[in-house]
């Protein structure tokens, strides 16, 4: 009786699961295919720049890299090729996963990385996100090895033909219904609307002030890991003997990393940068002509269209002096 | 080990076929060797103290029963008790005090010369010592015959579905189950199997993705707006009432594919249509144990009016302690002490319950969204990671009516209100409709196996699988 029970269970245990493996598989075959056909939004963009981007400047990083440079821009100045490969959220382990696959495909003359201090701190959320390079993993075995900073088990976690559309699923039916609503970007560029204003600045450095005295008592500290990522982004650079500018873009106070407690994160980056001959570090993080100039922030972190298109003349001329 | 985690899916397949396979007499060694293995892997050298408190307490125990002086009998009660919250004083308390006099000498220009204590708090020790003390207190009592068999005491204490994070199970419940022959049961592994899933679903889908918004207002509380913070102190009232229940749900669920039946630990809580109708349905294993240890011992309803109020507020306040050694969890506990002490002194004055059946359900909807926001309000002492915080999040709330922040894109945002909206559709037809759409166990196969594929396909498609470890470990 006892067995019969246990082989019932086992038998319909193992049927579920088998009914449970196709439908998985049916509605992980649907996803992607909705996920490559996208032809809006930042999972478009991230296809693009693994599987096809070969301009001559590509540049990296999150999503200041997305709002802050203009490849047109950056191509009428220069007179050469771009895209902007940044993706929201992201941070340097991305910039590098995306970075290997590019090189491995094209060798650009030009690599701008747009990083941010905050990205070399301790901060595991950035590893977290590297699950959006699932859904390429199939066709890119290169990025297995960053999707294990995600989980140890995520390549086994693979076997779901669903699972690396995880969370997705909105932004796919958003971008897959309404994609004539969805903002098409230029190039991998997406500048932000709307302008800050000076009550809200005041605001923020009111607001600032206030957390840097309970943040600065904690201890100012890089993570190694995120230092080694930086360090290989500019090691793939520099094997294939290729320009590279690490650029700290504007911010709206000019104290903003102090205020942060990133400034030995933002001297690190400042101090690797320096040790690469092929490397070029710009710091517009105190530039006058951004700080304290509301108008030319959509938010606190970012630039809006007016101050992403005078900072991409100002690159644009330094590019084109420089090269 | 996480029970949202790939190391526990194969940790519970081994040793539930192990269990079933063994000969009756070693179950319980497979039970405790797995229980060990379960509470190692997070800090392995913190078995050492969970071993002290089921010596001390096996012993006690045992000498309790063969006591017959009362006085005597009282002593050891009394000693078993000191060194279970000695246990849970010195690595849970001690800082927080040492800091607290640290401050008061500072002040009259005294140096305090006792140094800090450079330990991690052992997870889930508020859990089992509770559960330890409750069985010495029962045994005192007369209500439990003292257990001579080491190992199966052992695993009383030690059960791994519930050792980090409950129930707070009674030794007359789980006591005589260890002993039971548990046979493989197809409907108790089944109905076991999707009471876990359940729980996986309210972990991964609703209580991880809320987090991701609540942590990143919490996380920044001067940041933001009064509209952003109570949404985030909403999100956070439902997070961890589903990374809590989701825990208790695995845990339940696991045991009973094994045949064990734990304690329910929680009832809808927010579906409460006062506040002491919410704590009957709030991790009821621990209400339940400070209620039977702690309020009917100081005289419960049985007292006087003052003494009554004052008998509940001390309960709320050491539940408040029990959570942790920040003045947070204390002023949380306050407050809920406060609001069932002024709930008990309106209650005679609150309009009976309408006749008209429209009315009735309007004014249950009024209590019910009223009770939501008292507790709502508590919790944004009980998440913020310190006094400072938690005033500077209840300052900002004056700008409420403000444009929201939605975290990091409407994605996240809108998956979390789905996944609210979903939960309280499904916990308001369990409520209410409990006999009807029980598709789970549907005898239609189609609907049955449908919803179950439907469900696991859910958290597949919108869970999140670094949410990392439940809230209540901490305790």
């Amino acid at each position: 009786m006892k067995n019969k029970l246990v082989v019932r269970f086992l038998v319909r245990l193992t049927v579920f699961s088998l009914v449970l493996i196709v439908v998985d598989r049916l509605v992980g075959f649907t996803l992607k295919k909705i996920y490559f056909n996208q032809r809006v939004g930042q999972f478009s963009q991230t296809t693009y720049a693994i599987d096809s981007a070969r301009q001559d400047i590509m540049i990296f990083g999150s999503s200041r890299a997305v709002r802050h440079y203009s490849p047109t821009i950056l191509s009428e100045i220069s007179g050469l090729s771009c895209y902007d490969s940044g993706r929201d959220g992201l941070m340097i382990p991305y910039s590098t996963a995306i970075e290997e696959i590019s090189l491995s495909r094209h060798i650009p003359k030009l690599i701008i990385l747009d990083i941010s201090p905050r990205e070399l701190g301790i901060d595991k959320t950035k590893y977290e996100k590297l699950s959006i390079l699932l859904p390429y993993c199939e066709e890119h075995q290169q990025f297995i090895k960053y999707i294990k900073e995600v989980s140890r088990y995520e390549p086994e976690k693979l076997f779901s033909k669903t699972y690396p559309y995880n969370s997705s699923a909105f932004i796919l039916a958003n971008n897959s219904l309404f994609s004539k609503s969805v903002e098409k970007d230029d190039n991998g560029y997406l500048p932000l609307r709307g302008a800050m204003t000076r009550p809200e600045v005041k605001d923020y450095i009111k607001r600032m002030t206030v957390r840097s005295k309970r943040i600065r008592q904690n201890t100012e500290l890089a993570e190694a890991k995120a230092v080694n990522y930086f360090k290989q982004f500019l090691d793939n650079a520099a094997k294939n003997k290729i320009k590279t500018i690490v650029i700290i873009s504007p911010t709206i106070l000019n104290n903003a990393f102090y205020l942060d407690n990133q400034t030995l994160e933002r001297d690190l980056i400042e101090k690797i940068a320096g040790e690469y001959p092929n490397v070029t570090f710009l710091d517009f993080s105190t530039d006058p002509r951004f700080n304290y100039h509301p108008e030319k922030f959509a938010d606190v972190f970012h630039l809006n269209k007016q101050g992403s298109e005078e900072f991409s003349t100002i690159i644009a001329q330094q590019i084109k002096a420089n090269l | 080990m996480l029970f949202n985690s790939i190391d526990f899916v194969i940790f519970y397949i081994v040793v539930t076929i192990l269990y079933f396979v063994v000969p009756h007499k070693l179950k319980w060694i497979i039970l405790l060797a797995a229980s060990c293995y379960f509470y190692m892997a997070f800090v392995p050298v913190y078995i050492l103290i969970l071993g002290f408190t089921i010596l001390i307490d096996y012993f006690a125990g045992i000498y309790i029963e063969n006591e017959h002086n009362p006085r005597r009998r009282k002593l050891l009660l009394a000693a078993s008790l000191v060194a279970n919250i000695g246990i849970l004083f010195i690595f849970k308390y001690f800082n927080f005090l040492n800091l607290n006099v640290n401050i008061l000498l500072n002040k009259f220009n005294y140096h305090n010369p006792i140094p800090y204590l450079t330990i991690l708090l052992p997870i889930g020790l508020s859990f089992h010592t509770f559960q330890a003390m409750s069985y010495t207190i029962e045994v005192y009592r007369g209500n439990q015959k003292a257990e001579r068999h080491f190992g199966i005491y052992s695993l009383y204490v030690m059960f791994y579905p519930q050792l980090v994070a409950g129930p707070i199970e009674r030794p007359q419940n789980v006591l005589p189950q260890l002993r039971i022959r548990h046979k493989f049961s197809y409907d108790l592994m089944q109905s076991g199997l999707k009471m876990m899933l359940w729980g996986f679903f309210k972990k991964l889908v609703i209580a991880d993705r809320l987090s991701i918004f609540v942590n990143s207002v919490y996380n920044n509380p001067d940041m933001h707006n009064g509209t952003t913070i109570a949404i985030a102190s909403f999100f956070f009232a439902i997070q961890i009432y589903c990374d809590f229940s989701g825990y208790t749900d695995i845990a339940i669920g696991c045991a009973r594919t094994m045949g064990f039946d734990l304690m329910r630990n929680f009832n809808r809580p927010y579906f409460a249509s006062n506040i002491q109708d919410f704590w009957r349905r709030w991790h009821i294993s621990l209400s339940t144990w400070f209620r039977d240890y702690v309020y009917i011992p100081l005289g419960g309803s049985k007292v006087s009016g003052k003494r009554r109020y004052l008998n509940l507020f001390i309960v709320f306040l050491l539940s408040g302690v029990w959570h942790g050694a920040n003045y947070t969890y204390i002023i949380w506990g306050m407050l809920h002490g406060l609001y069932s002490v002024i709930y008990i002194l309106i209650k005679p004055y609150l309009r009976k319950t309408p006749e008209n059946k429209i009315a009735a359900a309007l004014m249950r909807m009024g209590n019910i969204a009223l009770t939501i926001s008292l507790v709502t309000f508590a919790w944004i002492f009980f998440r913020a990671a310190s006094l400072h915080d938690a005033f500077t999040l209840i300052r900002n709330l004056r700008s409420f009516g403000a444009r929201p922040f939605i975290g990091d894109g409407v994605s996240n945002f809108a998956q979390s209100v789905l996944a609210i909206v979903l939960l309280f559709i499904l916990e308001y037809k369990i409520e209410y409709y409990p006999e009807k759409f029980n598709f789970f166990s549907s005898p239609n196969i189609l609907l049955r196996w449908g919803s179950l594929t439907f469900t696991i396909l859910w958290i597949i498609v919108f869970g999140v699988f670094n949410g990392g470890q439940f809230i209540y470990f901490q305790f």
